[in-house]
Parts: structure tokens; sequence; C-alpha cells
């Protein structure tokens, strides 16, 4: 009699699971055909938000939640439905990424995706979405190596790949006249799929342009002392420093400088100087006049919907800060829909065409024009920053500069 | 020569710095046999106080050390009683697990409290260097080595001439003889783990001005931390302060000489060399084990 029960429970069981899974099928199915109303649409992610970088990927979050209010108060993506964000965490680490992006796919079963935080997440979960012929839309994740694998459905909704980063912060400094311009470079880079080959961009400009590399050095994260380093390029005596970072080893390698007294003519940092408000506080206001950055967003530009995001995200939010990072998960999710709206589908076996539509068309969104090449590399430029007065400010390009000055050198004494 | 000389000096204070911060962890070793990874977590729990109190009263990290010793202590001997005084029986393998668990569960609580970004205190001196000739002395790590020499000196002076210094002593040589001389080893062992603490809390404080630091900062220090303890003898204090010295040296060569890239590596490298040759580090002593509980 037991023995007859347990068998009971098991069939029901499997007959509720067959069930289930069916329900689901009708849901894929569903939208393929785009006549349901009502029905969300889902949009998968995986986000870092706990570990290493919980700080970005919390950011990249709230951007893609301001889209989903977006889209949603303007009457859904298409077909009148309503857009509907599943997000993981994916707890900064490449196996859990992975699992995630597989589960979005094949249990969630979202109708579509958008990318995680960095380079090394991205990597892998790239790679899952391209098995799965389904459109893969990155708001961060500019190394490189991403673009050299042949994938079809991946694309990096920002305005260049990481190599291209400082191109136009590299051609200004060549550009100088003759007596202003440095003579001898220094490189010191975090050992990062992004902040390397950045690195690698700007010395190829500098050094055509006959601006000798007198150091040219790679570090790894584990190592908090970088006086050696800045000990090593006082002796050496750079007219400009051009450092590969991080935001902590950014901070650690400016405070590093400031102790061995060595005060290059120009310090240009990757990432670091892009964090605001952490970052000056973390090497003192003054400390930060007339450094440069390379940067994706500013929440001043006059890009089209930019100043509607910025008001979304303060009402949803709070403060005055804007992070980079969630203006560039927003960025991502307008490709998105840019895409569906234009070529009307959210079909899982149709992503091939939203992609090839992405490839032949520029999309407008809050980081201006994007455009991409055939291995979904971005193909505009970065805009290039600078703190002004303990101010972070666009200098360039001038169509998008947020100041008229460009501060020709590091004052770490302050605007004096 | 001045390359050198540059690479020598910073090595050393930064050595000096590592001494202050390892010498919790090599105390709580040598008396109790506990392999304290939550050393880490304790360091980064007294840089984030640092912080507060330097941003909500401007108090100077040096004079927080005052504050902040006192604090890590009465905590150090509240944890030793409610945590590892029940395992002080277990084999040292479950106070590994026990003191990683609670490094994670301090770094979860740090992260709620503080929040997942990077901190840095910034007194006047941070960016500062004494220069002698060319040569520069970053004013923070002069401060962190003078610390360092007044909270070590300080230590030995308590282990060899006092009576709880003693007692300390004797119970890490010998529990069950320590009690039969009427020494309450418990409460030895509760005092030892909090000196050990209260140590990170000046080693914090140091530490929170010369490194930005995170909730998670704590693995890469204790990784550190170890191997120094390792390198200069589990459980000696002087044997800590020469492996300390000799790693920041040894970094700091490295990164001058060979390149930055390998400046995690070639210290480990010294490391491993050393103990194929001296397999109980550089002063620690084989016989004390031995006798221990025989």
């Amino acid at each position: 009699m037991h023995k007859v029960f347990r068998l009971l429970v098991v069939v029901l069981a499997l007959a509720l699971m067959a069930a289930a899974g069916c329900g689901d099928d009708d849901d894929g199915g569903g939208g393929g055909g785009g006549e349901a109303s009502g029905e969300p649409i889902k949009v998968g992610a995986s986000l870092p938000l706990t570990g290493e970088f919980s700080e970005p990927g919390k950011a990249a979050r709230q951007g893609y939640e301001v889209w989903e209010a977006t889209v949603n108060a303007k009457g859904g993506l298409i077909d009148g439905r309503p857009v509907q964000m599943v997000i993981k965490d994916d707890q900064s680490n490449q196996n859990t990424v992975v699992a995630d992006y597989n589960a979005l796919i094949s249990r969630d079963r979202v109708d579509l995706l958008l990318g995680t935080f960095s380079s090394l997440l991205n990597l892998p979960a790239s790679a899952v979405a391209e098995r799965n012929r389904m459109l893969y839309v990155e708001p961060a994740g500019g190394a490189p190596e991403l673009f050299d694998r042949g994938f079809k459905y991946l694309f990096f909704a920002q305005q260049a790949t990481a190599d291209h980063q400082g191109d136009l912060w590299a051609e200004w400094v060549t550009n100088l006249p003759e007596n202003e311009r440095p003579k001898t470079a220094a490189y010191p880079t975090l050992d990062d799929p992004f902040a390397r080959p950045a690195l690698e961009g700007i010395e190829a400009i500098l050094s055509d342009a006959g601006i000798k590399t007198v150091y040219r050095e790679t570090y790894t994260i584990d190592n908090p002392n970088l006086d050696g380093i800045a000990s090593a390029l006082k002796a050496r005596n750079p007219d400009v420093v051009v450092h590969g970072a991080t935001f902590e080893d950014g901070v650690a390698f400016v405070r590093a400088l400031r102790r061995a007294n060595f005060t290059p003519d120009m310090l240009y940092q990757t990432s670091a100087p892009s964090f605001g408000d952490q970052y000056s506080g973390a090497i003192g206001k003054q400390t930060t006049e007339g450094i440069f950055y390379g940067v994706s967003h500013t929440k001043e530009a006059t890009t089209p919907g930019n100043k509607a995001f910025v008001a979304k995200y303060r009402e949803m939010f709070g403060g005055q800060e804007v992070p980079e990072d969630a203006a560039d998960a927003y960025a991502a999710a307008q490709v998105l829909e840019a895409a569906v709206k234009a070529v009307g589908t959210i079909d899982r076996n149709r992503q091939i065409e939203l992609a090839d539509w992405l490839r032949e068309n520029e999309v407008d969104t809050i980081l201006g024009p994007l455009r991409w090449d055939d291995a979904g590399r971005p193909q505009g430029e970065f805009l290039v920053g600078q703190w002004q007065s303990g101010v972070p400010e666009i200098i360039l390009p001038e169509a998008a500069a947020t100041s008229d000055e460009i501060i020709p050198e590091w004052r770490p004494e302050g605007a004096g | 020569m001045t390359e050198f000389l540059q690479a020598l000096i910073l090595g050393l204070l930064i050595g000096g710095v590592y001494a202050l911060l390892a010498s919790g962890l090599t105390l709580i070793f040598g008396v109790m046999n506990v392999i304290n990874i939550a050393h880490g977590a304790f360091l980064i729990l007294a840089a984030f106080i640092t912080w507060s109190l330097w941003r909500a009263i401007g108090l100077d990290p040096l004079a927080a050390i005052f504050a902040l010793t006192p604090v890590m202590f009465a905590f150090g001997w509240l944890l030793y009683n409610a945590t590892i005084r029940p395992i002080r029986r277990a084999p040292p393998a479950a106070s590994v697990l026990l003191t990683f668990g609670l490094a994670l569960f301090l770094e979860g609580i740090m992260g709620v409290i503080w929040g997942n970004t990077s901190h840095s205190v910034r007194p006047e001196y941070f960016a500062q260097s004494f220069e002698i000739g060319e040569l520069f002395l970053p004013k923070a790590q002069v401060y962190g080595g003078l610390v360092a020499i007044v909270v070590l000196a300080s230590l030995y002076l308590v282990l060899t001439r006092s009576w709880l210094g003693r007692a300390i002593r004797a119970s890490a040589v010998n529990p069950q003889g320590a009690e039969l001389v009427g020494v309450n080893a418990v409460s030895v062992a509760a005092l030892t783990f909090a000196i050990g603490v209260a140590s990170a809390g000046a080693g914090g404080a140091i530490a929170s001005v010369l490194y930005p630091f995170l909730p998670g900062s704590h693995y890469q220090w204790i990784a550190r931390l170890l191997g120094i303890i390792v390198l200069g003898g589990m459980g000696s204090l002087p044997g800590a302060v020469i492996g300390a010295l000799c790693l920041g040296v040894a970094e700091l060569m490295t990164v001058t000489y060979i390149g930055p890239e390998w400046a995690t590596g070639v210290p480990y490298a010294f490391v491993f060399i050393v103990l194929l040759l001296r397999p109980q580090g550089i002063l620690g002593t084989r016989l004390r084990q031995d006798v221990a509980t025989a």
C-alpha cells in the first residue's frame, strides 16, 4: 500500500513537471508569434552584484532597471508588451556567469539577453549566447580578444574597444606644438584585459610620433606596493605617464607618485578617474587637477535621451552622481531595443536578423551614435575627460566637450 | 647606486609595516597553535574604524591607534571566549576553518556597514616624504615603521620581562606544565589572542593610510602575512620581524631589478628556498613543538 502511494506521488509530480514544462514552451512560442498582448517580454542578464566587481555590477543593474521602467512607461517594447528584467548574480565568477546564462536561456526561457559587466565575465558569457544563437549586447567588455573569435551575435555598446580607448587623447598629444609636446613617456599597467590593450593603443600612436618610451612594465593586482614603480619612474623622469589602471591601483599609484615627489608633466589613467567623487575622495580633490582619462558617458552630455535618462535615474535612485556603468548598461539596452523595434521580432529562432540589422545600422544612444563592424566592434571614439577644479569635465571631442579649456599639465598642488 | 639605496630603504620601511601587521598573527600561533586566518579581516576592520573616526571627527590615524588598540583588545577577548575557546582542544585544522569563517563573516558585516567600495584615509602627510639628498622616505611609511618598533618592542618587553609574558611563554612551551605551576592557560590564551587582535588594530590604522582597502582586501593581506611568519619561523616574534624585512626588501628589489609583474612571485620563491634549507624558518625552533604535548 505504502509503495503504491509513493508511486502515485512520483507520477503526480512528473505530470506536474511536464505540465509546467509545456507551459514554458507555450510562453516561448507565444513570444515568437507576437500575437499575445500584455504578456511581459523577459530580458535576462547576469551581473556581478557581489564580489570583486560588485560596484559596477550594481550600477549596471540600475541602468537596466531605468531602461525597463522607461520602456514600460512608453507602452512596452513591441506589440504593447511590457519588459520584465530577469537579473541573476554571478558573484564576479566566470563559472557562475556561464551557469547563469545557461539557466536564463533554458530554465527561465527569457526572450532576449543583455550582457554582463567586465571583459573577464563577458568572455565566457558571450560564448553561451553565441552557442544558443541569441543576440548579446554587452555594456562593458572592450578587451580586443572578445572580438577575435568570429562571433556573430556579440555587440559592444560603448564607443570603442579598449585598444582604441585613448586614441583621441593620444592624437591630441601628438598634435601639440613642438615645444609643448612631450619627448618621453612611461607606461606602467595593471595586468588586466581592458587596461593593457588601452595602453598599447596609446603607446603605438605616441611612439609613431617620436615620443620615446622610457618605461613599460606590468604589475599584478595582488601587489599593493606601487612605491617601487613610482621610484623607478622618478629615476627615468618621463614627460608623460600613461597608467593602465582599474580603480584601486589607480588611486594607490597616484598616492605613490605623490610620496615619491614625482610629478610628470602629464598624467593619463584608464578607468580610475571616471569614478567621480570616489576618486577625488581617495587621492584628494586638489591632486586631481589636470589628470586625463578616457570615459564613455557624462551626465551633462547633450546626446538624445540623456537628459531623460539622468532625470529618471535620479528619480529612481536619488543622489547627484550617475555612474558611468549605469549609463553603459542603459545604452546596451537601447541598442537591443532599437534592433527589436526595427526588425519587429523577439523570436529566439530569428535573432540573427537582429544581429544583421545592427551590423548594417547606426543606433542613437545616450553615449552618442554607435555603429559596429562585422565582429561587433564599435567604430566610434571614446570621450576624453579631465579633472578641472575638482570636477570631471569632458574636453574632447569638441562636440561633446563640457569645458572649453584643456589644462596642459598635471597640477597636483591644486588649481593655483 | 641611488636606485639600489632607494629600493633598499623603501623595502625596509615596507618590511617594518609588514612586521607590525604580522606580529599578532605569529604571537597567536606561538602560544595557541591557532592559525588565525581572520587576522587580515581584523586589520581591515581596524582600517575601517580608523576611516570612520577620521571622517567623523578628523582623528589622525596615528592618534586613532590609542583608541583602537583597547577596542580591538576587548573585541579579541570577547571573540576568543565566544568562538575559539570551545574548540581549543580540537586539532589545528578546526581553528583554520573557524577563523576562515570568521573572516568571511567580518567581510560580510563590513560590506553591509561600509559598502564594497574602496576606502582610504588621507591625513596631511599621506602624500609627503622626508628627503635625504636624492632619496625619499615616505612619511606614512616612516611613521608606520616607528609604530611597528614601539609596538614590537612593547610586545617583546611584555613577553620577556613580565609575569604575563612568562605565563604566555610557559603556556606556549608546555601548557600542562604551566597549569601545574599555577598558570591559568585558558585566560592566558584569551589575553594572548586579545593582544594579537589589538596589534592588528595598530597595524590596520597604519595600513589605512598606506593602501586603499575594501572588505575583500583581507585575502591579499593574509596570504602575505602567512608567508612572512612561515619565513621567520612560526610563533617567533623576532623571526616575524626578520621575515617581514626580508619580504619587503625582496619585493622592492624585484620591482626595481626584475620587473613589477614578478613582485608577487619572486618573494615567495625566496620563502620557498629558505624553507628548503631551513624547514622551521629563519628563527623557528622545532623542539618547542616536540616538547609541548609529547
